[in-house]
């Protein structure tokens, strides 16, 4: 069983600060993702987790004992971090292997794990490769194995960016092997795994905590921060999204409010949930408004607050033709571009009321359909389920750009 | 206006001893965005640097616009080049890295600060024109290099891995606009990656290439569509693969396969009666292709025609909602495992360990012989 817990851990780098006052914790068994962009303070933290690095305040608790002072060694963890530390005059398999010499692991189990890892990374037939004869990918992969060598003795993995340097399709692969293996039963491990990549921290995922410079944004299931983002920065990170600014006009408004208000500009219509509550805006297109769902963090939006709503764009629909739909938010616009993905099929669309003209992004399966009929310069129709709509205390020109930009 | 034809083209290096590119002929046409696409070693940058001019063919011909540029160096080959760490030059200033291409080769001034103003308005960094690199990030620098690339007045753009050295969340971000600015340009652009994602996402045509060789070469819908190799069917997206043999030819080009050890019987087409009684054969289907639908599904009252529909029943293993889409983990009852992806909103009621119905249309069941070494042909390397 492993816990650990961080208290206010602050590092700083010359006058930079790193971290400022983290503190949270991660479950025994978890399979704990830190996500955030480079320069967010990922590796540091994880660094100091690992005892590889020390915070210049604050606590790092393991099973409620204070080990802040600890050696890596002391720890008993697994780690592998972003250069892979291969040692170059062993073979494959000696690099593997080698902490079962420092284990004393007898000669049979030492081949039988060997096996499982190699064959769990494709890295089965290698054995004789010396680390200077692997590609970039394939070294990262033996890193990786090493760190999974130590399992039975440790129950708490360290990775770091652990399938950076692969190739997508082997990626995604693995990344479903490191999940199943980690909650294998017989393992009991707890992970934290740090990575830049969004689809890989929900894809294995139990929690979520989302880095920017220094800070934790947000620690949540898949699920909590994909749909119930606390700041625009988690909402952007997750996905493309659609951005529109607007004034709050009602809070909690009544069914009846909604209905009325609608039926009187014949504009729109918002269906409205039996649990929630919803918010009336404006976003200055066409007068429309639209309701939403309140979410957690949005309960200090008042009337007649600044707003921004932010709509994923794998939750825009599209439909062909220009009547506006009375049962969600809806918009008439024509189709700028559009590019086949895969998956999916992106669209520019763009919307265009008097002089107001606005761009969005829109993602939705690939189908036959989709293919034949929905083409540049079609009349389009796009709409949301007011469900799906996020609102955000607006946060000041300057932030959002930051944020969209990415910079 | 550039029209690029490589005819048997091979190349060899270290006086023969590694042959990189393999007696390969594409083209590309004017106005296209085109990929080179593959793993790592397989010849796709030497590919880019015989177009581009900075390695000769050691047989074959290169065309640009029919003749042969055997003769023509790469500053006079009308290409603006983009590499993955930008080559940016950091002691010279935003406006200088952009005219320093343009002053070498003896443009008018005028000429110099119309066609580098226009180049840095475009990617959307003119002001800060007098600044020094230093002030971009990542994303900054290669906006730069954009703006150097096209501020010649190439019609053609060169790109080894250009979103390479972006984070992932940027590099999403940045591909559409890089995407856009070469449509809206009107330029020919030729990009290399081994991110088969991105080469989804931007290009017009992939040609997908593996050892020295193209595999196969069209548009990211042909190829999604019509893989014409395991290799590529699994490069492309994500597949699952089941092996079987042919149980019976059916009428209609038909037939009935029967996934190995006691799996399930599926009919799929047969196209062009390629496959005989008791071939081996792995089949391939998309994740997004597969159905699923509960046990107790009224088919009868549905308003959909599931008549081309091959229907089997797997236990779910688990699924995991990862944002854009839901995925489930299945098992046939032999053991074999394949995968379903759904988009996220998919609204479903499966627990693990459940028993589900799964349904694949016979038209997205594509059928492969037998390969003598199948990791080989999934391995992406």
């Amino acid at each position: 069983m492993v816990e650990i817990e961080l208290k206010n851990i602050t590092k700083t780098y010359g006058k930079t600060p790193v971290l400022k006052d983290i503190s949270f914790v991660i479950k025994d068994e978890e399979y704990f993702i830190i996500l955030g962009p480079t320069g967010a303070g990922k590796t540091t933290l994880l660094k100091i987790m690992a005892g590889l690095e020390h915070p210049d305040s604050g606590k790092v608790l393991f099973d409620g004992k204070d080990v802040t002072a600890k050696s890596p060694g002391e720890r008993n963890l697994g780690f592998m971090f972003e250069n892979y530390a291969l040692f170059p005059h062993m073979n494959l398999v000696e690099n593997v292997a080698y902490s079962s010499r420092v284990h004393a692991r007898n000669k049979e189990m030492t081949n039988a794990l060997v096996n499982q890892v190699l064959m769990m990374t494709l890295l089965t037939g290698r054995d004789n490769a010396f680390p200077e004869e692997l590609s970039g990918g394939m070294k990262q992969r033996v890193a990786l194995c090493r760190a999974l060598m130590n399992l039975e003795q440790t129950k708490l993995l360290i990775l770091d960016e652990p399938l950076k340097a692969l190739d997508a399709g082997l990626r995604m692969n693995l990344r479903q092997e490191l999940l199943l293996m980690a909650k294998s039963k017989e393992l009991d491990l707890t992970v934290i795994h740090v990575t830049n990549e969004e689809q890989e921290a929900m894809m294995v995922a139990d929690r979520i905590a989302v880095m920017n410079q220094g800070e934790i944004i947000q620690i949540g299931s898949p699920h909590e921060i994909y749909y119930h983002p606390k700041e625009l920065f988690v909402a952007n990170f997750l996905s493309e999204i659609n951005y529109f600014e607007g004034i709050c006009i009602k809070n909690e408004t009544p069914l009846w409010d909604i209905h009325q208000k609608s039926e009187q500009k014949d504009k729109f219509y918002a269906e409205i949930h039996e649990h929630s509550s919803p918010l009336l805006l404006d976003i200055g297109f066409n007068n429309q408004f639209a309701a939403y769902v309140k979410n957690d963090f949005n309960d200090q939006i008042h009337h007649g607050d600044k707003i921004l709503l932010v709509v994923r764009a794998n939750h825009m629909k599209i439909r062909l033709g220009n009547r506006l739909s009375r049962k969600s938010n809806s918009f008439i616009g024509k189709i700028l571009r559009r590019k086949f993905m895969g998956v999916f099929y992106r669209f520019e669309v763009i919307i265009r009321v008097k002089s107001k003209e606005k761009k969005i992004i829109i993602t939705i399966p690939a189908t036959t359909e989709i293919h034949n009929r929905f083409l540049e310069d079609s009349e389009v129709t796009v709409y949301f389920p007011k469900e799906l709509g996020i609102v955000f205390k607006y946060p000041g020109e300057q932030i959002i750009q930051d944020i969209l930009k990415l910079e | 206006m550039p029209e690029i034809e490589l005819i048997n083209v091979t190349k060899t290096f270290n006086e023969g001893k590694v042959l990189a590119v393999d007696n390969i002929s594409l083209k590309i046409e004017d106005g296209d965005y085109v990929f080179l696409l593959g793993p790592t070693g397989c010849g796709k940058t030497t590919t880019l640097r015989m177009i581009a001019g900075l390695e000769m063919p050691t047989k074959g011909k290169v065309l640009i616009n029919g003749k042969n540029v055997e003769a023509i160096p790469p500053e006079d080959r009308d290409m603006g080049f983009i590499f993955q760490h930008f080559e940016i030059f950091n002691h010279l200033t935003v406006w200088e890295n952009v005219t320093f291409g343009l002053e070498m080769r003896g443009f008018e001034d005028d000429y110099i600060i119309q066609q580098a103003e226009k180049a840095l308005k475009t990617v959307g960094i003119l002001e800060y024109a007098d600044e020094y690199p230093s002030v971009f990030a990542n994303p900054g620098l290669q906006k730069l290099a954009i703006a150097r690339a096209i501020a010649t007045g190439a019609n053609t753009l060169i790109m080894d891995e250009p979103l390479g050295s972006l984070d992932p969340k940027v590099s999403k971000v940045f591909r559409h606009e890089l995407r856009n600015l070469v449509k809206d340009l009107g330029l020919t652009a030729v990009h290399v990656t081994h991110n088969q994602e991105q080469a989804m996402a931007i290009a017009d045509k992939i040609i997908i290439m593996r050892n020295g060789k193209i595999l196969q070469m069209g548009t990211p819908y042909a190829l999604y569509e019509n893989p014409n190799s395991i290799f590529v069917a699994n490069f492309l997206g994500e597949t699952n693969f089941l092996q079987g043999f042919v149980l019976r030819l059916l009428d209609h080009d038909l037939m009935e396969i029967w996934i190995r050890l006691g799996g399930p019987k599926i009919i799929c087409k047969n196209p062009g009666l390629k496959f005989n009684l008791d071939n081996n054969i792995v089949i391939a289907f998309r994740y997004e292709d597969v159905y699923l639908f509960p046990m107790d599904y009224d088919f009868k009252n549905s308003l959909y025609d599931w008549s081309e529909m091959e229907f089997f029943t797997v236990t779910l293993e688990s699924s995991r909602f990862i944002g854009e889409t839901k995925r489930f983990y299945l098992r046939l009852e032999n053991g074999d495992k394949f995968t379903s992806v759904k988009p996220g909103t998919f609204e479903e009621n499966f627990f693990s360990g459940n028993q589900i119905l799964v349904g694949v249309h016979q038209n997205d069941i594509h059928v492969f012989k037998a390969p003598s070494d199948l990791l080989y042909e999934l391995s992406l390397s």
